[in-house]
């Protein structure tokens, strides 16, 4: 059939229209007056003087900068690779089940993603409360004594990245077993034949065959993670914030309590950056490495 | 050796029985053919020779080895599946090494005999592919080639034409035949289609409902079927069957009574029994006769397959037999036709479905 091809034409972009409007809107626009903000000394409400790059000079001697820098790094670097790789065994083991029974244990492991941080930072802070708290019964066992994870400084991270990942794992989980039922079982048949033991069709069949989800899970995790505020905003309160200050949180301090949005957004294009360079960098290097 | 031995074979997947109490021998390099109706339990059957479903009961033994407790990989055989079940991230030539590497093999024996069955099988400028680059007959090969490469006591292939189109997979069928001459590996084949197992099989396994139906080979299943499903499976057309009016003793033989003639056949009275008889007859044992001799009927459809003419004849009573006519056949639709029927080819089954034959 020959359709009216400037009707067709019009149809199109009314259809996108919404779209790039919001995505203009929303997105587009602030991300450019961010950029813009960045070069002048504006504070949070208002407009700036054009300073150049004089944010970015500053920014380069904060040690306040850098520690958020170091701790937010620390921080995926104690989620991200992890977290993928707990999602993928609990995957495994979940895939093992059939029917009724691997829809409750899914449902089970997923429940958590649903939270909202708050009760996420509500039940773990109860969890690890010095005098009541069940995890001290672990800690004790280890450390001798009733342990404070939130205001020891070295336990501070790895313990808000246990309650990510505990909080975070079943949107993985999901998305593994997803790329796990993708593979035929008559695949499985065949390397049974092919005398591949266990950890061999794990290997040489299923993880190479899983390699795009796990791709794809690494890179949503990197970026997740490289935002991280919440958890380690909550989670502090009522201790020292500096030490353990990550990026985004240094941002909404710098914006929001110091009044400098033109050196908020200077720190804010650098995360941006990160972001962009590291997540296009991980998904470029995990996709050829899959193609290989 | 790699006889194959199953005795008194059954499944069950909970309360359904699959297979009952099977049982055959398979000689050293026979090529057999399970044949049967989907849902038959052929492809059960082999998946319990290969090791990948559990039998519920009974023994399978093979090259005078127990296995039916083995795990696949230890009772030495190949599959060829259905869907070729390649890994899709391997080269052909992984794919082909997969198997071998399992086990140890050193890298040049790996090496050598995976090139000389890429050779065998005429894939060997396909051996650095992935199988999304080949097409359908070319994946066909890579999973014949990983089965060759690995030298297993038994191939077992399910239904592995049936995802080819028609020309190809008469071609495919005929390189079947040549490799088995060639290797002279015990084969064991799954497919519902008749012409498969006539052409490729030195015995056919018929399987019905659960059981076993016959086992023969293809001349014996197609000359002396064993049952009525046997007769009607195995053929095309499908062979003839009109109800016995009655029966009469003709010097020891069979005289049947059918709607509008009387057949002398050469299957012996001793045996058969009186009533609810059918009669059987091929297409091929039913000619057209000149005016006024045999059975009157009516042409419905002529099909004209060039070298011969099949009519399909409505009968007195409304039942439809076909007839075979040369292949320029002056038989037209509507017009009426007088049937000659081959009495000494006919076969007669008992109420429930036995065959009786001509002595032999």
């Amino acid at each position: 059939m020959i359709r009216n091809h400037r009707r067709e034409v019009v149809a199109a972009y009314l259809f996108i229209l919404p779209f790039v409007l919001s995505y203009g809107v929303l997105f587009f626009w602030p991300t450019l007056q961010m950029i813009y903000l960045s070069f002048t000394d504006a504070p949070l409400i208002g407009p700036g003087q054009w300073i150049g790059l004089e944010n970015y000079i500053e920014m380069f001697d904060d040690r306040r900068f850098w520690t958020a820098v170091r701790n937010t790094s620390y921080f995926v670097a104690l989620t991200v690779i992890p977290n993928t790789l707990i999602g993928l065994a609990i995957a495994m083991m979940v895939s093992r089940l059939k029917g009724w029974q691997q829809s409750v244990i899914l449902a089970m492991f997923f429940l958590p993603y649903i939270l909202p941080v708050s009760v996420v930072y509500r039940i773990w802070n109860w969890m690890f409360n010095v005098q009541f708290g069940i995890m001290q019964y672990p800690l004790t066992w280890i450390f001798g004594e009733p342990t404070p994870v939130f205001r020891v400084q070295w336990m501070f991270m790895p313990t808000v990245a246990f309650v990510t990942i505990w909080w975070t794992c079943g949107f993985n989980i999901l998305l593994f077993l997803a790329g796990l039922r993708s593979i035929p079982s008559d695949i499985y048949e065949a390397a049974a034949l092919d005398n591949a033991n266990r950890w061999t069709i794990f290997r040489r069949i299923t993880w190479p065959l899983i390699w795009p989800v796990t791709a794809l899970v690494l890179t949503i995790q990197l970026i997740l993670q490289l935002k991280i505020f919440d958890q380690v905003y909550l989670f502090v309160q009522g201790g020292r914030p500096d030490p353990s200050m990550v990026m985004v949180q240094y941002i909404y301090n710098m914006a929001f309590q110091r009044n400098e949005g033109g050196y908020a957004a200077a720190i804010a294009v650098a995360l941006f950056a990160i972001v962009i360079v590291f997540s296009v960098l991980q998904f470029q290097l995990l996709r050829s490495r899959g193609e290989k | 050796m790699s006889d194959i031995v199953l005795k008194e074979v059954s499944k069950s997947f909970g309360a359904v029985s699959v297979l009952d109490k099977v049982s055959m021998h398979i000689s050293s390099g026979e090529f057999i053919v399970f044949l049967g109706p989907s849902g038959c339990g052929k492809s059960t059957l082999l998946r319990m020779i290969a090791g990948l479903e559990q039998v519920s009961g009974g023994e399978i033994h093979l090259g005078g080895q127990r296995v039916d407790q083995l795990p696949p990989n230890e009772r030495g055989v190949a599959m060829v599946f259905q869907n070729y079940a390649l890994y899709p991230h391997m080269t052909v030539r992984d794919n082909m090494s997969f198997g071998l590497q399992n086990v140890g093999t050193p890298k040049e024996e790996i090496k050598r005999r995976v090139e000389d069955a890429a050779r065998m099988l005429e894939i060997s400028q396909l051996l650095d592919r992935k199988p999304a680059q080949l097409s359908g007959g070319q994946r066909q090969r890579v999973a014949i080639g990983r089965a060759i490469v690995r030298d297993p006591k038994a191939f077992l292939l399910d239904e592995p034409l049936s995802n080819l189109d028609a020309g190809l997979r008469v071609r495919t069928r005929l390189e079947l035949a040549q490799l088995h001459h060639r290797i002279k590996a015990t084969m064991i084949f799954v497919t519902h289609d008749q012409t498969e197992a006539m052409t490729l099989a030195t015995r056919i396994v018929v399987m019905n409902n659960k059981r076993v139906e016959q086992i023969g080979t293809p001349m014996e299943v197609y000359t002396r079927p064993a049952t009525r499903f046997v007769a009607g499976f195995v053929g095309s057309p499908a062979m003839n069957f009109l109800p016995i009016a009655s029966v009469s003793d003709s010097n020891g033989k069979a005289s049947v009574g059918l709607p509008g003639q009387t057949i002398e056949t050469a299957v012996p009275m001793a045996g058969l029994p009186k009533d609810k008889l059918t009669f059987g007859i091929r297409p091929e044992a039913v000619r057209i006769a000149a005016e006024g001799q045999g059975l009157k009927g009516e042409a419905d459809v002529v099909e004209r397959l060039g070298e011969r003419t099949l009519v399909y004849t409505r009968l007195a009573d409304g039942s439809t037999i076909i007839a075979e006519d040369k292949g320029i056949s002056a038989v037209q639709p509507g017009d009426t036709v007088y049937l000659a029927i081959d009495g000494n080819a006919a076969m007669v089954f008992d109420e429930a479905g036995k065959a009786y034959h001509a002595a032999a």
